[in-house]
């Protein structure tokens, strides 16, 4: 009786939110919110959770993990005299949600909006001289030198409606974001929801979602994400914790996917004290030899990431012929006593603790706690992500010397030129700004891969990098990538794309 | 009276510039906003641009006379990742802060009340302790974790009420349970000694003697004089609820202004922080203020001159 009454209870308190469109209605969660709706004012990261509904760029990523023209029908890098020129030739009849039709002029308003030194990421830009339009669907992009890392970044630019940012300013652009992206902006209360409508418009029939509308529900707490998935208040989510990925793979009408995220996790190993042990390569070897990572993958991330040697597979530089560090005490033990510390020695190891990555704390524990059982003794230092951002940049006093845990953007499919440029490169003006290591044999090379095109030559680059950087544990120690895992009902037909780290919503639909 | 409240409303204005000072002071010790807000690999040319668009390349007591100095005029900068008013940002939380808080309020003195009362009458029968259970539970059982075991048996296994967020009735009974969880401890343990002492008074031996029937003399004579510590909770917890509730915020996914601001600690959002604490020592103040005159009220003996 008490349960029927409760139930009933229940029906009565419990939303009803009723449409006519409520079949066509898809309900997501995600654990966290970008606070920009702007793609000339944000830097990735959570930035890109909801750009890649409203916006698009020259090209895109596929499932397949295939970069692919997209708003760009051609293009090419070409040296043009002293210049080095990438042309592009626009599609035609793209149009954005307000009908305005997309041009090469709105490319040259984004181009100045995103090298502007408050869009957050005008370095993208540091080697572009110019964008010149020729006509409506053609421009170019004139360089100083070569950018390899340009394509990486889709070309960099994002798509924007000049007439309609001009006329609404940055607040309106935020509070009503216009693209050209499968999505159209409907409404948003931040912290709770957003909500989009299909794009009647959008270019892409192939890729366009299904789904008339889609509601984004902002749920942080794992445990609370995951209690509105089970008792249906949402149809999707993000980020399943790794301890209940094997439960939820055997949920009934239930489907998963756990895919490779843009980030490489390592141990960064800094020196600046020529004094610090670490300084030398057979310590800094014995640091890989002394932590179990694969134990470490297994039992504290569950399974939830790729084991990396230097990059994981489908990165650029990928060799699959590198061994990784067996994990070794004993070698470990021999190696310290060759480099002079038969007892070992006291080091900082500075703890990264930030919800981005799942357990992440709790893996820099075990690790520590890996090289303590060798002599290597930590001093733990919790960091926040905020401090740890900061403190991890080379010009910042203090500097952290010691082992910390961190991680660097890679992108998919995964490119490292860009980190090893920060955390490889010696420091200097523009280069290794978080890097505490010095080595001038790999500043030439990751300079020259930086300006090479030559798909070929910068896969040799690349590798030869890796094994140089495996040999001497350079740059610090790279452990796994994470896995992030999606769930969805089988009501809900959805194929991942990988934009906005799995988070863009192309082909999504009630299933039919 | 008039005096008296000047002179809180005074001490009022220095706590919230105090609680102001050591917030503005900690926030910038504990790192750059610049660093969160640019690329990891952005140059010190760019750090120092983006430093400059924001004021913070000035002296830090002139950022913060200069903040004084537009707070008053009513301008309190804008948050460095939302791209509005940071008192806006915080203070369109607040409803949702306000309806949770008095919510966790009413949970918490709704069961408080006949528990604390109950258990004093019958001091060491079964209702006693049964009290002292509860409360004993209430203070070892962090709200979050409430929380959480609601969710996972209320929301979950029994599907009676929503798991998460803001909107409806039903929406609101698993986080206020939560939030009146902790408080609901100390206010039973408060009200039982205040009872306990109250009912061994002669004036409630003087009201026994006469006749007076016993519902009476617990209900509305003793309990009015045994409510002036219980009032004094209710201030501080309010109080608390409305600036602390960030973890139930979080955990319920309540759009909350300590949700808000907390995300802001982390983010160094500076402006959106400063809002906040001003917001929430302000409240504090005038909660406090409010619960000293109550005082009067309840015990006409009390005067504020």
């Amino acid at each position: 009786m008490m349960r029927r009454l409760a139930g009933a209870l229940a029906l009565t308190l419990a939303t009803a939110t009723g449409s006519a469109d409520e079949a066509s209605q898809v309900t997501v969660a995600f654990a966290a919110e970008p606070p920009q709706t702007d793609p000339t004012r944000a830097i990735g990261g959570v930035d890109e959770y909801f750009l890649t509904l409203f916006y698009e760029q020259l090209l895109n990523v596929d499932p397949n993990l295939d970069r692919v023209d997209w708003l760009a029908e051609s293009w090419s890098f070409e040296p043009s005299g002293t210049d080095h020129v990438l042309s592009v030739k626009l599609r035609e009849g793209v149009r954005f949600h307000n009908g305005d039709t997309l041009s090469a002029h709105d490319f040259r308003y984004a181009y100045e909006r995103q090298r502007d030194p408050v869009s957050r990421s005008a370095i993208r830009f540091r080697y572009v001289r110019d964008l010149v339009v020729h006509d409506e669907y053609r421009f170019d992009v004139v360089f100083d030198r070569p950018d390899a890392l340009f394509a990486h970044w889709n070309l960099a630019l994002w798509a924007v409606p000049r007439r309609y940012f001009e006329a609404v300013g940055d607040a309106g652009v935020q509070a009503h974001p216009v693209g050209t992206g499968p999505w159209k902006f409907v409404s948003r209360k931040p912290r709770e929801e957003l909500v989009v409508e299909r794009f009647e418009d959008y270019w892409n029939a192939d890729a366009a979602p299904r789904a008339k509308q889609l509601v984004i529900k902002i749920i942080p707490e794992d445990t609370t994400r995951v209690a509105a998935f089970k008792t249906g208040a949402v149809d999707w989510i993000d980020g399943v914790p790794p301890a209940q990925v094997a439960e939820f793979g055997g949920l009934p009408g239930v489907r998963m996917a756990s895919l490779p995220t843009p980030n490489n996790l390592y141990f960064a190993i800094n020196a600046v004290d020529p004094r610090n042990p670490l300084a030398d390569v057979r310590v800094r070897q014995a640091v890989a030899h002394a932590i179990d990572i694969d134990a470490i993958v297994e039992h504290i991330v569950h399974g939830q990431g790729i084991r990396t040697v230097q990059v994981a597979p489908g990165t650029l530089g990928y060799d699959p012929t590198l061994e990784p560090y067996a994990y070794d005490p004993v070698r470990a033990r021999a190696l310290l006593a060759e480099a002079g510390y038969p007892t070992g020695f006291n080091v900082n190891c500075y703890n990264l603790t930030t919800p981005r990555e799942p357990n992440i704390k709790e893996v820099g524990e075990a690790a520590f706690a890996f090289l303590r059982a060798v002599g290597v003794r930590c001093r733990i230092v919790q960091i926040e992500y905020g401090a740890w951002v900061y403190l991890m940049r080379a010009a910042s006093q203090p500097t952290m010397d010691g082992i910390i845990s961190a991680m660097g953007w890679q992108g998919l499919p995964g490119d490292p030129t860009d980190a090893w440029s920060s955390h490889l490169h010696t420091f200097t003006e523009q280069w290794g700004r978080l890097s505490y290591h010095a080595d001038p044999e790999f500043d030439p090379l990751i300079e020259t891969l930086r300006t090479t095109m030559d798909p070929t030559r910068r896969e040799a680059l690349a590798r030869r990098i890796v094994r140089l950087k495996h040999e001497r544990v350079a740059g610090g120690l790279p452990t796994y990538r994470p896995v992030v895992s999606l769930a969805w009902r089988d009501t809900i037909a959805f194929r991942p794309w990988p934009g906005a780290y799995w988070r863009s919503m192309y082909e999504i639909d009630v299933a039919r | 009276m008039r005096r008296y409240i000047l002179h809180r409303l005074w001490q009022g204005a220095v706590a919230v510039v105090g609680a102001l000072l050591i917030v503005f002071v900690a926030q910038r010790l504990s790192g750059d906003p610049v660093a969160l807000l640019l690329p990891m690999d952005a140059t010190e040319a760019d750090f120092e641009a983006m430093r400059s668009a924001l004021g913070l390349d000035r002296p830090l007591p002139v950022q913060f006379v200069v903040f004084l100095r537009d707070a008053l005029l009513g301008d309190f900068g804008h948050s460095y990742l939302w791209n509005m008013p940071a008192m806006d940002l915080v203070l369109e939380r607040l409803p949702a802060t306000l309806e949770l808080a008095l919510a966790g309020l009413v949970f918490a003195l709704a069961l408080a009340v006949p528990l604390g009362v109950l258990s004093a009458v019958h001091r060491g029968g079964w209702i006693d302790n049964a009290a002292k259970l509860f409360a004993m539970l209430g203070q070892a059982m962090p709200g979050f974790w409430v929380g959480l075991l609601l969710i996972v048996f209320v929301a979950v296994q029994l599907q009676w009420l929503p798991a998460y967020g803001r909107g409806t009735v039903g929406h609101l009974v698993l986080p206020a349970i939560a939030l009146g969880w902790y408080p609901v401890a100390a206010m039973t343990r408060t009200l039982r000694s205040a009872m306990l002492d109250i009912m061994q008074s002669d004036y409630v031996r003087m009201e026994r003697a006469i006749g007076l029937p016993e519902r009476a003399i617990v209900w509305r004579f003793a309990l009015r004089n045994a409510a002036v510590p219980l009032v004094t909770l209710i201030g501080v917890y309010f109080a608390n609820m409305l600036g602390g509730a960030f973890v139930i915020e979080v955990v319920f996914a309540w759009p909350g202004v300590g949700r808000a601001v907390v995300e802001a600690v982390f983010a160094r959002d500076f402006p959106v922080v400063q809002a906040g604490v001003i917001l929430a020592a302000v409240i504090f103040v005038v909660v406090n203020l409010i619960v000293d005159l109550t005082y009067g009220l309840i015990d006409p003996r009390i005067r504020h001159e």
